[in-house]
């Protein structure tokens, strides 16, 4: 073996020496996240500020892991928590199961859940992976609301709730681009996202 | 709807597949056996057809070619082709749904019944894709309450009719109706006349959408959450058949299960709600002892202290000096243990289930027993029991069902029920006259009515305040002038029959054997030497505390404060007695005065079997974990025996019950295997092949010869027992009772009411109080009286007033009611705030009040 061996053994090296740098300084720097991103979840607000969530567990019934924990209970007549008779007055979801499927939003018949983009914790403790209404429903501006526990970057809490707004609520194709969803505190009733059909044919290039 | 007398089927087409079935079967429950299920919404098979929601129209071709028709209406007829699923039948089907969609709520997501709701399933598989409605759907105010325990919202009504179908017809209370008409009819009920039904539960549970939600249940759970396990009411002794629902360890809801032989499905409002009490803070979770520095309170301890000081309180008694009250709440296995733990370990007799509140055991278990189908299906059913709506109420359902047909009641009672209504005849009499009076009704034209035809006879206390010696000398009347009646016990607490068939009675052995010497030596064989001197009965081993003779009594889940009818025996009882030790769920008034408690499992806590009023052996179910570190009550009774240096050889609940099927005569065969195949649980004693007698039966006791019909298949089967094996002891034969002789009755005091005191189904006992939807509901702590009597007395309804007898005086509301027959006053016994057994006292034949204002 001559030394020609040993320099050749070094060509790929050489080759991409000057190419883009492809690593990232994780987590000092975080690249973007694709839109639909599937992280933990927020429980969304009415515009008045009213919570969305009516407790029905249909999220709960419909989750793979079964990791949410759902109780509704009537609604105070003076101070409703939610719009109509029950409201969610348990909500608990164990991140320590949760496999971030988006069934549950898929359920959700009032767009009370969605989630974020948000997925770096580190719990030092298994009930701090026990999420709950404080720890979910979100704040007065309508963001997820931090906890000690989550990394959070720069535009980490917007669109909390965009993924879902590319189909129609009764997933029909004529109500594609149709708003059918109330409007959301902190971001009022967004417009949808351009339709299946329209990014459909670039995607099929790609 | 089954033709019981029909023998040859007829044929029908369904679907193009022949089949036979009986005449009279309606078409939709024809289809329904040939696999074919037909939507529908109003039809119930246990109420008759109405045929208002047309769901359920299919074709049907009687000879002049197919047509839509309401299968729900039409019985089945020889020839008859039936197609439910042509063309024209889908479209029907899909058009009515989409009609009763329009101004449907879908309001699902919140809706109690979503997920189990036939409206959602019959939509998603016979109900169009999409609706062509686009109006505005009609708005109600809703929910709106129509009693404590249901809620109404109309928007969601498909106005199937079955609720106030159910109320007029089964439950006897129309109180809800259809009003208004056209688009704006709805499901109401009168101003100010709520829907106030021991039954109302069951509208919910037939409502086929979520219209009707039950406070109790509503919001607390969603249907996929459930899990569930059948079992059996033991609120009551009619055990009725039920679907015990948990989620997360918590018991949310109990379903009523259709069974034939009792509770056709309905439940009563105490039994179904009952599980609030068993999920209640109240439950005792850990043991607690007398504190030796203050006497006046208890303290929580562990396991190990309390047993070991119950044992000591045990073991300081001897055999006589000890009593055993209570069982009647337990299931079947527990009962068993005590009953055995009494015998062997204690070595005394003295043990009763009941509390001087019900009827001479043996009494009860030698009659010949007859079922509920036999009573509702009877040609007379002589009532000689207390207010069966109030203590009974599903058995009240079934009679009042029977009264709508071809049976008669008859009643004899000191103060009208609610069953009086329903009768054919209502006969009163004066407490005290009872039995005088039944001579004198079956001496006469009534009397060869029933004769005539089969009669059961019902049998319980019908007041409290009155001795039950006059019960049992009336029984006597009965027999003697009934000679070919059966009898039902109206014997109120749940397991109380079962309780009294394990033994819990003095005298009488697991088995309804008698502890007499008769049965020493196969006692002996599976127990080992007992003692055989009758023990006390509990108003005996009350006196027997009182005057200081009884070291301890056990009270396993008996609350004698309340129950027993002579409060002041009571109190002098535990005042004279050295150490009280009570298990039970919750801290009773008498618990309260306990040396040691042990808590103890409640119901869907622990599995085992009960008996119910019939003899009528069936499952329970365990469901949840009790509260804190709860016990089974047969682990407790095995661990103080234990402590005192026996071993009772009772490992777990299926051992225990094979145990009880080889000791018990009238449980032989019963198997664990019978009692779950089926639903409908297993009559005992079961009846026996028959097999020619040999002569030894003669040898036994001459009691024997008056054995009735029931007990003498158990003799055949003693008779069996006895020539297979040479060796071991026979079985031994059923307890005897002969009826004492009518006393005069007691002489009449023209200045005092003769008191009636009954219980009433929401009282102040912890199945009520202890049910926060059910608390609210108990009251009437008035005393009644005929309006012309509280005028001679000068007393205006509606006032307070001194109500005096020789025990005491307590201050009571009283309230004029017409019902009430002259010369007698009538009382809840156990209401909150008051209590009846205040001014009884046992030893008298009947309650003299006095009424004096204040
Ligand atoms: S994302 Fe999937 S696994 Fe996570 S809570 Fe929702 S349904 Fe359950
Ligand atoms: S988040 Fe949505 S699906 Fe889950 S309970 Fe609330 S309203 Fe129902
Ligand atoms: S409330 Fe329910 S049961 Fe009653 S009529 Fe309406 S749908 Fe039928
Ligand atoms: S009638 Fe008796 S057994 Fe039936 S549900 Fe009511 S309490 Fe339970
Ligand atoms: S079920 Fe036959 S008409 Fe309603």
């Amino acid at each position: 073996m001559g030394m020609l061996d040993y320099v050749r053994g070094f060509k790929v090296t050489f080759e991409r020496l000057f190419d883009e740098r492809v690593t990232t300084e994780y987590p000092k720097e975080k690249r973007p996240k694709p839109e639909r991103f599937h992280g933990r979840h927020v429980l969304n607000r009415h515009e008045d500020g009213m919570e969305k969530c009516i407790g029905c567990e249909l999220c709960a019934g419909v989750c793979p892991a079964k990791c949410i924990y759902v109780r509704g209970s009537d609604n105070p007549v003076e101070d409703p928590v939610s719009p109509g008779e029950r409201f969610g007055f348990v909500y608990e979801i164990n991140y320590l199961r949760c496999i971030h499927c988006d069934m549950c939003v898929e359920a959700c018949p009032t767009q009370a859940i969605t989630e974020s983009k948000l997925f770096e914790f580190s719990f030092t403790n298994r009930s701090d992976a026990i999420y709950t209404k404080s720890e979910l429903v979100v704040d007065d501006e309508g963001k997820p609301r931090k906890q000690p526990w989550e990394l959070w970057h720069e535009g980490d809490d917007l669109n909390t709730s965009g993924w879902m707004r590319a189909t129609s609520s009764a997933g029909r194709v004529e109500y594609e681009g149709v708003v059918g969803w109330s409007g959301e505190l902190g971001h009022g009733v967004r417009s949808p996202e351009v339709g299946q059909s329209a990014t459909a044919s670039s995607e099929e290039g790609a | 709807m089954s033709n019981e007398t029909a023998s040859e089927g007829v044929m029908v087409t369904i679907n193009g597949m022949e089949i036979s079935v009986q005449p009279g079967d309606l078409v939709i429950d024809a289809a329904e056996r040939a696999g074919a299920h037909i939507p529908r919404f109003c039809y119930h098979p246990r109420m008759s057809s109405v045929g208002v929601c047309r769901q359920c129209l299919v074709d049907i071709d009687t000879g002049r070619g197919p047509g839509l028709q309401p299968s729900c209406m039409v019985p089945v007829s020889e020839g008859m082709v039936v197609d439910t699923e042509s063309e024209g039948v889908k479209r029907v089907q899909e058009g009515i749904l989409e009609l009763l969609l329009i101004n449907h709520p879908l309001d699902c997501p919140v809706c109690d019944k979503g997920g189990e709701c036939p409206l959602q399933d019959q939509t998603l598989t016979f109900g169009p894709v999409e609706s062509r409605f686009i109006e505005e759907k009609r708005h109600y105010e809703k929910p709106i309450a129509i009693s404590d325990l249901v809620y109404l919202d109309r928007e969601r009504c498909v106005l199937c009719d079955r609720c106030t179908r159910f109320a007029r017809e089964v439950a006897g209370d129309p109180l809800i109706h259809f009003m208004q008409r056209g688009n704006q009819t709805q499901v109401l009920t009168f101003p100010d006349d709520p829907f106030n039904s021991y039954f109302s539960g069951n509208t919910v549970q037939i409502c086929p959408v979520g219209a009707l939600t039950a406070k109790p249940y509503r919001f607390r759970a969603r249907p996929w959450d459930l899990s569930e396990v059948e079992s059996t009411c033991t609120t009551c002794s009619v055990g009725c058949r039920i679907n015990v629902q948990s989620s997360r360890g918590e018991l949310l809801r109990y379903q009523g299960v259709d069974i034939d032989s009792v509770n056709h499905g309905w439940l009563c409002d105490k039994g179904r709600f009952g599980f609030e009490a068993v999920n209640s803070d109240e439950r005792l979770g850990t043991p607690f002892v007398r504190s030796d520095s203050n006497p006046d309170e208890l303290v929580g301890t562990d396991w190990n202290t309390a047993l070991e000081a119950a044992a000591s309180a045990l073991k300081a008694a001897s055999g006589s000096s000890v009593g055993v009250i209570g069982g009647a709440r337990l299931s079947n296995e527990n009962a068993y243990a005590w009953s055995k733990f009494a015998r062997t370990v204690l070595s005394t007799d003295n043990v009763d289930a009941q509390l001087g509140d019900g009827l001479c055991a043996e009494m009860v278990m030698s009659l010949p027993r007859a079922t509920i189908d036999d009573a509702a299906t009877a040609d007379h059913v002589l009532l000689l029991a207390p207010d069966l709506k109030e203590e009974l109420p599903v058995l009240y359902l079934r009679l009042r069902g029977a009264s709508q047909g071809s049976t008669k009641l008859i009643e004899l009672a000191p103060a009208p029920t609610g069953l009086t209504r329903y009768t054919s005849a209502a006969h009163g009499y004066r407490p005290g006259e009872m039995g005088q009076a039944l001579d004198e009704l079956l001496g006469g034209a009534t009397g060869d009515a029933m004769r005539s035809g089969r009669t059961v006879v019902v049998i319980g206390r019908p007041s409290l305040a009155d001795s039950p010696g006059e019960v049992e000398a009336a029984v006597g009347v009965a027999q003697r002038l009934l000679p070919e009646a059966t009898f039902l016990p109206a014997l109120r607490r749940g397991n109380v029959l079962g309780a009294l068939d394990m033994g819990l009675a003095p005298g009488v052995l697991p088995g309804r054997i008698a502890n007499d010497g008769s049965s020493q030596a196969w006692i002996d064989t599976h127990w080992g030497s007992i003692p055989t001197e009758r023990g006390m009965d509990t108003i005996a081993m009350l006196e027997a505390a009182a005057s200081g003779r009884l070291h301890t009594l056990l009270l396993i889940g008996a609350d004698p404060l309340a129950d027993v009818p002579d409060r002041d025996l009571v109190e002098r009882a535990f005042a004279g007695v050295a150490k009280i030790v009570a298990v039970d769920t919750f801290a009773t008034a008498s618990v309260k005065r306990a040396d040691v408690v042990l808590p103890t499992t409640a119901f869907a806590e622990s599995g085992g079997t009960t008996t119910n009023l019939e003899g009528r052996i069936s499952t329970l179910g365990r469901m949840v974990t009790g509260p804190g570190t709860v016990r089974d009550d047969w682990t407790i009774a095995a661990e103080l025996a234990w402590r005192l240096d026996a071993d009772l050889g009772l490992e777990s609940l299926p051992g225990i019950w094979a145990e009880i099927e080889a000791v018990a005569p009238s449980h032989a065969r019963c198997s664990p295997s019978m009692l779950s195949a089926d639903s409908e649980g297993v009559l005992v004693p079961l009846p026996v092949v028959a097999v020619p007698e040999p002569d030894e039966i003669a040898d036994d006791d001459a009691d024997t010869s008056e054995a009735d019909t029931s007990e003498a298949e158990v003799d055949e089967e003693q008779a069996e027992g006895a020539a297979a094996v040479v060796e071991a002891p026979s079985v031994p034969a059923s307890v005897s009772w002969s009826a004492p002789a009518l006393v005069d009755p007691p002489a009449v005091d023209g200045y005092a009411l003769r008191l009636v005191a009954r219980r009433r189904l929401y009282d102040a006992a912890v199945h009520t109080s202890q049910a926060s939807s059910l608390a609210a509901l108990a009251d009437d702590s008035t005393l009644r009286v005929h309006p012309a009597e509280l005028g001679s007395l000068g007393v205006e309804s509606g006032s307070r007033i001194n109500v005096t007898t020789a025990r005491a005086t307590i201050v009571l509301q009283v309230t004029a009611d017409e019902s009430v027959p002259r010369g007698v006053a009538s009382m809840g016994f156990n209401q909150p705030g008051i209590s009846a057994a205040e001014l009884i006292d046992h030893r008298e034949p009947v309650t003299e009040i006095r009424i004096e204002t204040r």
